[in-house]
C-alpha cells in the first residue's frame, strides 16, 4: 500500500478550467498522485490533458459526478492508495488544503471534510439555509455535527475507498456521509477557504438546488434508515 | 352494458391479444418478459367474454360494483409491474455503470503497461 494521497479530479466539460486547476496541483504539489476522470466531456477537456501527458481516465459516456468519482475510487482501490480526495475540476478547491487534510486523516479518521464553516459563521442566505437543514438532518439522525455537509472536498481512508469502489448508492453526497457516520465512520472537519468558480457554468440554478436539497433531506431522514449495509 | 359496447370490448381485447403476440414474436422479447403481457391480454379477453366472472369475483371480494373491482385490480397489477420495472432499470443502470468504469480503468491500465514496455525496450 502506498502512503500517498490520490487526488481524484472529476471533470465534465471543464476545458476552460482544467489547465489551471490540474496544472496548479501537479506543479505545486508533486508529492500527491492525481488522476483526472473525464466524464464523457463533449469539449476538448481530454485533448488538453493528453497534450500535457496528464494521467487521465476516459469514460466513454457521461455517468454523472457519482459515477465519475466512483471510477476514481476504483482506481485508488486497484492501486492500493491509502487516501483519496475529491477535488473539483472547476477551480473551487485549493490544493494547499490537501496536506492539512491528510495530516488530520493520519490521526485516524475515516473521512475528513474540507469545511467552509468550522470557524466562520454561515452567512444568512437561502443557500446556507439549505446547508443548515442538511446539517440538522445529519445531526438528528447520527448525533454528529457536520458543519459543511455539501462541501465537495472530502478525503477518504482506505477502508472508505473500498466501500465506495464496490458499493451501489455511494454518491459523493451528504446522504452517503450520514449513512457512513451511522455505520461507525469517524468524520472530522478542517477549515478551508473555497473560491468561486471562475469560468464556465455551474449546474446549480435555484430550482436544481431546491430539488437537490429535497432529495438529500428525504434520503438522510428516511431512506438511509432502512438501508442494509452489505458486508463484504 | 349495451350489447354493442360488449361486442366492441370483446373485439378490442382479442385484437390487442393478437397484436401483442405478433409484436412479441417479432421483437424477439425474452419469453419470461413476455409472459406477463400474454397473461394480461388473455385476462382482458376472459373478462370481456365472460363478464359474469368479473361480477362473481367482485361479489366475492365485496367491492361496491364490478367496475370498481376491475379498476382496482388492473391498477394494482400495473403498479406492481411498474415497480418491478423500476427495480430492473436500476439494476441495468448499475451494470452499465460498472461496465463503463471497468472498461475505462482497464484501458488506462493497458496504456500504462504499453508505455512501460516502450520505455524498457528503448533502454
Amino acid at each position: 500500500m502506498t502512503d500517498k494521497v490520490l487526488v481524484v479530479i472529476p471533470a465534465y466539460n471543464e476545458a476552460l478550467n482544467i489547465e489551471r486547476v490540474v496544472g496548479g496541483v501537479i506543479e505545486n504539489y508533486p508529492m500527491f498522485d492525481y488522476v483526472i476522470i473525464n466524464d464523457g466531456s463533449t469539449d476538448n477537456t481530454a485533448e488538453i490533458c493528453r497534450k500535457h501527458k496528464w494521467r487521465i481516465i476516459d469514460l466513454p459516456v457521461n455517468l454523472g459526478l457519482a459515477g465519475a468519482f466512483q471510477t476514481g475510487l476504483k482506481y485508488a482501490h486497484r492501486r492500493g492508495y491509502r487516501y483519496a480526495i475529491q477535488f473539483d475540476g472547476d477551480g473551487q478547491h485549493r490544493a494547499e488544503y490537501i496536506l492539512p487534510m491528510k495530516e488530520k486523516m493520519d490521526e485516524g479518521y475515516d473521512i475528513v471534510i474540507g469545511s467552509r464553516f468550522v470557524t466562520d459563521k454561515k452567512p444568512h442566505s437561502i443557500r446556507m439555509f439549505g446547508s443548515r437543514l442538511l446539517s440538522g438532518a445529519i445531526w438528528f439522525t447520527t448525533g454528529v455535527m457536520v458543519n459543511d455537509p455539501t462541501s465537495g472536498m472530502r478525503m477518504f481512508s482506505h477502508k472508505m475507498i473500498k466501500e465506495f469502489a464496490d458499493g451501489l448508492n455511494y454518491g459523493p453526497e451528504p446522504d452517503t456521509i450520514s449513512y457512513l457516520i451511522r455505520h461507525g465512520a469517524n468524520v472530522a472537519e478542517i477549515p478551508v477557504v473555497m473560491d468561486e468558480r471562475i469560468l464556465g457554468e455551474s449546474y446549480l440554478n435555484p430550482l436544481n438546488a431546491a430539488t437537490y436539497m429535497g432529495k438529500m433531506l428525504f434520503s438522510i431522514l428516511l431512506v438511509q434508515s432502512f438501508r442494509i449495509r452489505s458486508r463484504r | 352494458m349495451t350489447f354493442l359496447l360488449r361486442c366492441v370490448l370483446v373485439c378490442v381485447s382479442i385484437l390487442l391479444t393478437l397484436y401483442l403476440l405478433r409484436r412479441i414474436r417479432h421483437s424477439k422479447m425474452k419469453i419470461e418478459d413476455s409472459i406477463f403481457w400474454v397473461m394480461f391480454a388473455l385476462l382482458l379477453v376472459l373478462f370481456s367474454l365472460f363478464p359474469k366472472l368479473a361480477d362473481f369475483i367482485s361479489g366475492m371480494v365485496g367491492t361496491y360494483s364490478t367496475a370498481n373491482f376491475i379498476f382496482t385490480f388492473m391498477i394494482f397489477i400495473l403498479l406492481l409491474k411498474v415497480f418491478f420495472q423500476s427495480v430492473k432499470i436500476s439494476q441495468l443502470e448499475r451494470r452499465v455503470t460498472e461496465l463503463i468504469q471497468t472498461f475505462a480503468l482497464d484501458k488506462e491500465e493497458d496504456k500504462e503497461k504499453e508505455e512501460l514496455n516502450y520505455e524498457s525496450n528503448r533502454e
